[in-house]
């Protein structure tokens, strides 16, 4: 069997953000596997420890999204599939792109995380799933293989709630937090995975969206700290105090 | 024709419905009139009152909800109104089946936008990226579908006139997905979309029991239960409570957090909030670097207290 | 074009684990296990997962072979999340290298095969109460009886004492020989006649054991000798020279989190209508916090390019573990002192720095022993 998790690398969530000519600059930023994309990941090796297998992670972006691949390969995935572009692309032209290769890899399933950090979209995953005419599972938190990889029983949530699904394979599955708890890759796994295969493939795609412009509007608060652990009391009164007659929201 | 897709809950539109007819009617140098689909069953109620906003309204009995099925109805509506731009309401469900719209259409996607517009023969859009912290704008030309930020856009009044009504046969797509199970939450009390005070407790309050103050708090200022990501795994509320980036966003006039760290997925939820106000005992908890009012104390000795002042307040 | 200041893409990836590793699993914790004055065997128990631990053990036993340099990026990572937490491993290695450099390949096996299996520490046990410096001064005496040594002494300032599997005891076999008549003795845990005590009450480093060793007619294995009778104090000496760089990469950890934490407090803190971070006063100890680290760094990696290309390197060392300790010293100050009256409280994270670095100024030879070292090797010529 073959698991496929197609990842992308951002901006650490930790770091600050720049933005230089209208833009976010990256210059200095430390760019890590996005942690939505990280469960998938430790799924398919999970999945491929179970089950048996190749766990395989796809990558559509710049060269720079090599390092994300080998965190990935050093987590325990067995090889990778780069698809090259300097372009900033769209999650639908991105599904366009990523089509041909994925249904040629011919996989039991794929994950991808239910939205990434920094273009915030939720759509690459269900884009996929309309490219490869298979069904998707969207915030998946639990996962298990039925009928020799003919199914998967899947929860996942709602916008109300949450729903277990039966799926019949191959499928997409995006994911949210809660579906596991990704390993480190180790010291091991970062010698092994050196050596291990990442195929690359320029790709040449027009987006179909243009960003004209990125700012920062970050809200100055008033950052008004009041000590609450020799008076719990009177410092409870004092946040009432100030949000009733100060900031009148309550 | 601008098509949009109306949410319902099986008997009134929903509020996202007519903020996106709102959406849709501002599109008015792209295409004059804007048709609605309402997908579904049992649409009959429903569309009395549609048909009241749109110029053209088509009805799609597909059943239950799937994506597939809700993307394939969509598409027969976009096809049969020859319409070039679609709306939708930005809700989790509506994001999941856009994207399968678009790629269909070949169309571009602009996803959760807070504003949409014109310029020239392009679509443009303001959204929020990088976990909500930066507003970028984006254009496309078209097709285009976009979804709207819920809570962002005033909602539609009726035309005064009654638009057509046609009922559409949708090709289904064999479904691959089989419901087994579903847990819908009862919604109690003040919904989190809508409230304008937000009161959210993390796992730092120890046990599920101490969220009864929660409520009680919430109750007392008029306003809704929020959770964080940990309380929900951990069992102690509901999905539905949970706000950041991997579940609700929200907008109140004040989010008051209670033990809660405040990571930047979470912050990613709530940082447009009017004003925050926290309660941690770690003084180096991030959540303090973007509240207005922040105390420093123990949780559990703190809330008591703050119930206390606010039926003060009440009285 | 000789000099390459890059890391490679796979060093690149040890650095970034261990700096992940150290804020999630480290600097969560450290402030309760420098409170309990406890040693976090859960944390130990991750590093041996995900690899981190004994590290410089070679493949051949098991291990993963890492260099002086892989090392000094793992040191800086893992300290900066708690210098008193990556003493542990660092005091491991420390016990590791005299059998590295003088044990036998049989010996290896043996000792570094019960390092491997499990989360398990190493430790080297050098200082006495009455000597720490004039180390040829040691007491423990070793008397040869048939195919075992008889230990009898008492060791202290042990990291890892009580905790490990073995110690590396340094003892004399003829306290008039001075260092010529110094034994290498591996003594493992459960040997009767040995015993740990912990010592309590740190000013700093408090996560890290540190123990006094009593050695009471306890029976070694003559097999478990490094070396030959007398290259005790060589195998002691070329040790320190090695491990004193892991100390320096430790300094640096400890002050880039002062600056950090530093750096934070000043852009929120506001005085006199304006965030401190504006004021000059401020941006000049900023300023000389970066000029420590930076350089500190830089002269620690080259001790570690000659630890790894065989070069001479001892005085590279002392300098490394001398230069950075005394920076580190000052910028945890500056820290504080950039803090205000919350820097002298440990609710905020910066006194514990001051604390815990203070240390690395004293062991591992201290840094007068490191500027002799130094001296010689100008005056030697």
């Amino acid at each position: 069997m073959k698991f496929i998790a197609v990842i992308r690398q951002v901006p650490d969530n930790e770091a600050k953000l720049r933005i230089e000519g209208g833009r976010v600059n990256y210059e200095g930023a430390t760019l890590i596997l996005d942690q939505m994309d990280e469960w998938g990941v430790e799924e398919v090796i999970r999945l491929k420890e179970q089950y048996g297998g190749e766990a395989v992670i796809v990558a559509l972006g710049p060269e720079r999204f090599e390092e994300a691949i080998r965190t990935a390969l050093a987590m325990g995935a067995d090889r990778g599939v780069h698809l090259v572009t300097e372009a900033s692309l769209d999650p639908i032209t991105q599904a366009q792109a990523l089509a041909d290769t994925l249904r040629d890899e011919a996989p039991t399933l794929v994950f991808t995380g239910g939205q990434q950090s920094d273009w915030d979209s939720q759509a690459l995953g269900p884009a996929i799933a309309e490219a490869l005419g298979w069904p998707v599972v969207t915030w998946t938190t639990s996962l298990e293989l039925e009928g020799q990889g003919a199914y998967a029983k899947a929860k996942h949530d709602l916008d109300e709630g949450a729903e277990v699904v039966r799926v019949a394979l191959p499928a997409v599955f995006t994911t949210q937090q809660g579906l596991n708890e990704p390993r480190y890759p180790t010291l091991p796994g970062i010698m092994k995975a050196k050596k291990k295969e990442i195929r690359k493939v320029p790709i040449a795609f027009e987006g179909k969206v243009e960003t004209l412009e990125q700012t920062i509007q970050e809200r100055r608060r008033l950052n008004k700290v009041i000590d609450g652990t020799k008076d719990p009391v009177a410092a409870a009164d004092e946040l009432v105090r100030l949000l009733h007659e100060e900031a009148k929201v309550i | 024709m601008i098509l949009v897709v109306l949410e319902h809950d099986g008997q009134r539109l929903r509020k996202g419905a007519l903020e996106a007819i709102t959406r849709a009617r501002q599109l008015n140098a792209i295409a004059g009139s804007v048709a609605g689909v309402l997908i579904g069953e049992n649409l009959a109620a429903v569309a009395e009152e549609a048909k009241r906003y749109v110029q053209a309204l088509y009805l799609a009995e597909v059943g239950p909800y799937t994506a597939e099925g809700w993307a394939a109805a969509a598409y027969a509506a976009q096809q049969k109104a020859g319409a070039q731009v679609v709306v939708a309401t930005g809700s989790r469900q509506g994001r999941s089946w856009t994207p399968r719209l678009a790629y269909r259409m070949g169309a571009a996607l602009l996803e959760d936008t807070l504003e949409t517009g014109t310029d020239g023969a392009k679509v443009i859009a303001t959204r929020y990226s990088f976990l909500n912290r930066v507003t970028e704008k984006q254009s496309a030309a078209l097709p285009v579908v976009f979804t709207v930020k819920p809570n962002t856009t005033p909602l539609a009044e009726p035309l005064g006139s009654e638009g057509t009504v046609e009922t559409l046969s949708v090709e289904l797509p064999a479904v691959g997905v089989e419901v087994m199970e579903r847990v819908v939450e009862q919604k109690k009390g003040v919904s989190l979309a809508e409230a304008t005070i937000v009161v959210t407790g993390g796992r730092g309050l120890g046990s599920p029991q101490a969220f009864a103050q929660v409520e009680e708090l919430a109750d007392l200022l008029g306003g809704a239960v929020g959770a964080t990501r940990a309380v929900v795994d951990a069992g102690w509320r509901p999905y539905g409570e949970q706000v950041g980036q991997t579940g609700k966003t929200v907008q109140p006039n004040v989010y008051i957090a209670l033990a809660v760290s405040g990571a930047v997925q979470h912050q990613a939820g709530m940082n447009k909030s009017k004003y925050i106000a926290a309660v941690n005992k770690d003084p180096e908890a991030p959540i303090f670097k973007v509240a207005d009012y922040g105390v420093v104390g123990d949780v559990h000795q703190v809330l008591p207290a703050l119930i206390e002042a606010a039926k003060k307040l009440k009285d | 074009m000789a000099i390459d200041f890059s890391l490679t893409d796979e060093q690149k990836q040890l650095q970034a684990l261990a700096r992940r590793f150290a804020r999630e699993q480290i600097a969560p914790v450290a402030g309760e296990y420098d409170r309990k004055e406890e040693v976090p065997w859960p944390v130990i128990e991750k590093l041996f997962e995900v690899g981190l631990l004994n590290a410089i053990i070679p493949e051949e036993y098991g291990g993963l072979g890492l260099s002086m340099l892989e090392e000094v990026i793992i040191g800086e990572e893992l300290a900066w999340g708690c210098m008193g937490i990556y003493t542990i491993p660092m005091a491991s290695d420390l016990g590791i290298t005299p059998v590295l450099l003088a044990g036998s390949h049989e010996q290896k096996s043996r000792f570094f095969g019960q390092l491997t299996e499990k989360p398990a520490l190493a430790a080297f046990a050098l200082s006495e109460p009455g000597n720490g410096s004039d180390a040829a001064a040691l007491r423990t005496r070793a008397v040869r009886d048939g195919d075992h040594y008889i230990l009898n002494g008492t060791k202290t300032w042990i990291s890892n004492g009580g905790e490990a599997e073995w110690v590396v005891v340094f003892a004399t076999v003829n306290p008039e020989a001075r260092h010529k008549g110094v034994v290498a003795l591996v003594v493992e845990k459960g040997t009767p006649g040995f015993k740990a005590n912990k010592l309590h009450g740190k000013m700093g480093q408090r996560a890290s054991g540190t123990y006094e060793l009593v050695f009471e007619d306890v029976r070694v294995p003559a097999a478990n000798l490094l070396g030959a009778e007398g290259d005790g104090f060589k195998i002691a000496m070329n040790t320190l020279d090695k491990t004193r760089i892991p100390v320096a990469a430790g300094s640096v950890g400890v002050a880039r989190r002062a600056l950090d934490e530093a750096t934070k407090y000043a852009r929120e803190r506001e005085a006199f209508g304006k965030p401190i971070a504006e004021f000059q006063a401020i941006q000049f100890k900023l300023a000389e916090m970066l000029m420590g680290i930076e350089t500190a760094r830089a002269y620690t990696y080259y001790a570690a390019w000659l630890t790894d290309r065989g070069l001479p390197q001892a005085h590279a060392a002392a300098i490394a573990k001398a230069y950075a300790s005394e920076m580190a010293f000052a910028a945890a100050n500056q820290a504080i002192q950039i803090h205000g009256g919350y820097g002298y409280m440990h609710e905020y994270p910066v006194e514990k720095l001051l604390r815990d670095v203070k240390l690395n100024q004293i062991y591992e030879g201290t840094n007068e022993i490191q500027r002799l070292i130094i001296a010689r090797h100008i005056l030697k010529g």
